[in-house]
């Protein structure tokens, strides 16, 4: 039996989810196949709307910089269109939120004011920070500089053994699992159709164009198809013959036992982790970058590590119960990009994908990117730089 | 560190007849157990021995062949095994935080089975605990769990907790068993080779009946009642497949249920390890896949006793003797035609137990009834206290999965990781959504097995 529907997005993520919501908004007609793989990135992600910060190589750039003792004073920043992205997807989260939790009822946990904290320890991290003030403090003015005292009034379980730390006020949270599961659910509320486990075997061609999906669940007669399978997408996209170099990412995480929330004001970035509580009282410390195929199982030294790192920001962590420690493949990219928009090889084929470290905080505008994209419109955001065409020469 | 040689998770029978086998064989071993001293739940040692019932004397043989081939046996109590690495690096953390990483050549995993509870209204309340729960207070602490206690729930085990209790002075008012008195009438046709057992069955029941705690068939406990802690339990006579007939309840006042139906082997090890799983219902759920030479699907670790599908504590040590034995040949320290010889005369031994256990099991098969005691508002995850129709909820918004039921209404997402809830919650999902249990799957095991702090955790550094 065949189904139709105008557009077939892969991948029930917090992209997936998100194109489908915004399509759905946009009245297209809807399927959204996903499988319940384990390690998928969304599932282990701290959730951290880090416009800021990750564009300019916090979060997990700057511990994968400190691991691999890493050239210069911290990683480098991020193209600044990126970082522009990574803004106006960030501004969008607060109306987000209320749209979501009035179509569906839930509460995606996106936190204002919680802010994002960079530690200082040392002098070489000192460097660092000052370098960021330069980059983005005259751009979007709103990085401050901390000093020791200032850390303690705020956050008074964050160690006194620092220089100080730079703030990034708009840098806050949100909870990625609530986020994925409202906008699945927001999509289906405007129409769109959930279809789960349902592992997409191949792709029915004609003159250029997909035709239909072939899924564990049935085959889908579609218009046009949209590839947000994360850390998977190569491989959906290999089913229709097209080429894009997304490989899986590795990042570990170690969660603890709920703690009375707002025992820590802020998310942390430091050079061994960082350190967000969530809205529940848990308690994330993430997390590693590193290459291992599709392998998610979590490294004992690693685990160690992410440990050893929480406790020296936050001292009092040391008593408190690791509860579950695992890993999700996020779907990097060779320049950290993203890849949006029409693929080349077919006309109607469409990526959502490469969010790397980023996609939680990429993803509503990411979204509205691809579902103005799919649909024939101009993009609010130019996508440009993120098309699949720029990897013409590196896959060819 | 010194050199582990094999390691054994566990220190029940299962871990410590595989011990003496290998130590038997010249090579060394080590086992590790979170217990003060070894011996596992069923032959568990008082701590204070002056107020507490003497221990198993099959317990007190097993420790002492232990301590005789000390010399080659390292005995960790009080450390606990919480994850396994790139195959057969075991994570341990002592009771002193400190962490370090095992590196042995072979493992055994002996861990043994945890109690299975079903939802029922009021199952939260003080005074409800698992009869396994009664046995650690009685047995170790020589500490009453209550004064007027009721036992209920399935399996021979009830039995013999209930004794214990008599033994330590305890008021039992009467035990409930599921299943009908005739299914248990049938047990001497199945356990004729196996007297011994029957023997101590019965001897039960008579301790029993001399202490006039009746025991009552085909009974089931629907509710258990109380403002802040337990002051009633509402039980039901059953029909077929152990549905209630709710207009025949009685009301007894109690101040301590023990609630247990049966065990679920612990596998989460085997699973962080990759071993293969299947699923077996009748032998407590989802267990490791093994050979003859009980070897799981990843070289190098074995899986014995009731961890490996439940199946009573002289099977547990058969079963170890025999992984101890297929380890050691796995190193090669004993000969083929000696290993087969002994593999054989164990194989007889198991077989001898099985038409006995296999009833049992058929007993004491958990049957549709028990889930419609579960209402609305009643608590499915005791960690996240998440209701049946919260979970229920999300089951029918697609929340299938271990992992997507989890993610939506925080079931299994608390301390025990779903290690308590699943095996039963499973089921009762299974029936919602209409499908096989095996597509409910197990819930994911990532370490560390139980909560252990990030201090213990960052102490493995040292470990370099």
């Amino acid at each position: 039996m065949t189904d139709t529907t105008d557009v077939v997005v892969i991948g029930g993520g917090a992209i997936g989810s998100s194109v489908a919501f915004a399509l759905a908004r946009h009245g297209a007609s809807v399927t959204l196949l996903d499988v319940s793989t384990p390690g998928r990135a969304t599932s282990a992600s701290a959730g951290g709307l880090w416009s800021l910060g990750e564009s300019l190589g916090l979060g997990c750039g700057v511990i994968l910089h400190t691991a691999q003792k890493g050239a210069g004073d911290g990683p480098a920043p991020l193209p600044l269109t990126f970082m522009d992205f990574l803004w106006e997807s960030n501004l969008r989260f607060p109306s987000l939120a209320a749209e979501l939790r009035t179509l569906c009822g839930i509460d995606i946990e996106a936190e204002a004011a919680t802010g994002l904290l960079y530690l200082v320890y040392d002098e070489e991290q000192e460097r660092h920070a000052n370098r960021i003030i330069e980059w983005a403090g005259s751009d979007h003015g709103c990085v401050e500089k901390w000093t020791p005292q200032h850390i303690h009034n705020r956050d008074p379980l964050i160690t006194y053994d620092l220089r100080g730390a730079i703030h990034f006020p708009g840098d806050n949270q949100v909870n990625p699992m609530l986020l994925t599961e409202a906008l699945k659910r927001g999509a289906c509320a405007k129409g769109a159709r959930f279809i789960a486990e349902a592992r997409v075997r191949a792709f029915q061609c004609s003159n250029g164009r997909v035709v239909a999906v072939e899924s564990d669940k049935g085959t889908i007669a579609c218009g046009a198809v949209v590839n947000a399978a994360g850390a998977w997408s190569a491989q959906i996209a290999r089913l229709a013959n097209i080429e894009i170099p997304i490989h899986p990412v590795r990042g570990q995480i170690v969660c603890t036992e709920a703690l009375q929330p707002g025992t820590l004001r802020s998310n942390l970035s430091t050079r061994d982790c960082y350190i967000l509580q969530k809205a529940h009282g848990e308690v994330i410390i993430g997390s590693t970058t590193e290459y291992c195929d599709f392998n998610i199982g979590v490294r004992y030294q690693d685990m160690c590590n992410l440990a050893a790192g929480a406790i020296r920001a936050v001292p009092a962590l040391r008593n408190v119960m690791v509860k579950r420690t695992w890993a999700g493949l996020r779907p990097g990219t060779p320049d950290e990009l993203p890849i949006l928009g029409p693929a080349v090889e077919l006309e109607n084929f469409f990526h959502a994908t490469g969010g790397f470290r980023t996609g939680i905080v990429a993803a509503p505008l990411t979204g509205e990117v691809v579902a103005a994209s799919v649909l024939g419109q101009t993009p609010k955001f130019s996508i440009e730089p993120f098309l699949a065409r720029r990897f013409q020469s590196l896959v060819a | 560190m010194s050199y582990p040689g094999i390691v054994i998770i566990g220190g029940g029978p299962a871990g410590m007849s595989a011990a003496v086998a290998i130590a038997t064989h010249g090579l060394t071993c080590t086992i590790v157990d979170e217990g003060f001293d070894l011996g596992g739940q069923i032959y568990r040692k008082p701590t204070n021995p002056a107020c507490a019932p003497a221990p198993h004397p099959r317990g007190e043989g097993l420790r002492a062949e232990v301590a005789r081939l000390g010399e080659h046996i390292n005995v960790r109590t009080g450390d606990s095994a919480w994850g396994i690495f790139d195959g057969l690096r075991v994570a341990i953390t002592s009771p002193d935080e400190c962490t370090e990483l095992l590196q042995p050549q072979a493992v055994i995993l002996a861990p043994g089975a945890h109690e299975l509870v079903p939802p029922f209204p009021g199952w939260t309340l003080p005074g409800v605990m698992t009869p396994g729960a009664a046995q650690i207070l009685t047995k170790t602490m020589g500490v009453a769990p209550g004064k007027r206690v009721l036992v209920a729930g399935t399996g021979p085990f009830l039995l013999a907790v209930a004794c214990q209790l008599i033994d330590a002075g305890v008021h039992v008012v009467s035990v409930l068993e599921a299943s009908p008195r005739s299914a248990w009438l049938t047990l001497p046709l199945h356990g004729f080779r196996t007297p011994a057992i029957l023997d101590e069955g019965l001897a039960y029941l008579t301790k029993l009946a001399r202490a006039h705690v009746p025991v009552r068939y085909g009974r089931v406990v629907v509710a258990a009642t109380g403002e802040t802690e337990l002051n009633a339990v509402e039980h039901a006579p059953v029909g077929a497949e152990w549905f209630p007939e709710r207009n025949h309840i009685e009301t007894e006042q109690v101040d301590t249920l023990l609630i247990g139906y049966g065990f679920v082997p612990r596998v989460q090890l085997a699973q962080m390890a990759g071993c293969d799983l299947e699923l077996r219902p009748d032998i407590g759920g989802w267990i490791p896949v093994r050979d003859r030479n009980l070897a799981t699907t990843v070289s190098g670790i074995f899986a014995a006793g009731d961890g490996a599908g439940v199946a009573g504590s002289l099977a547990a040590a058969l079963e170890g003797q025999l992984a101890g034995m297929a380890a050691t040949q796995f190193l090669g320290a004993i000969d083929e035609a000696t290993f087969t010889a002994a593999r054989h005369t164990i194989e007889h031994e198991l077989a001898r137990l099985r038409p006995l256990r296999s009833a049992l099991d058929k007993i004491s098969a958990l049957q549709p009834g028990l889930m419609s005691l579960v209402r609305d508002d009643t608590i499915v995850c005791r960690c996240e206290e998440v209701t049946w129709r919260e979970a229920r909820e999300a089951v029918c918004a697609g929340s299938t999965t271990y992992r997507s039921l989890k993610m939506t209404s925080r079931a299994g997402m608390g301390a025990c990781q779903g290690r308590f809830c699943w095996p039963f919650l499973s089921r009762l999902v299974a029936a919602e959504v209409k499908c096989p249990l095996a597509d409910i799957g197990p819930p994911s095991a990532r370490p560390p097995l139980g909560p252990i702090t990030l201090g213990a955790l960052a102490s493995g550094l040292q470990d370099k």
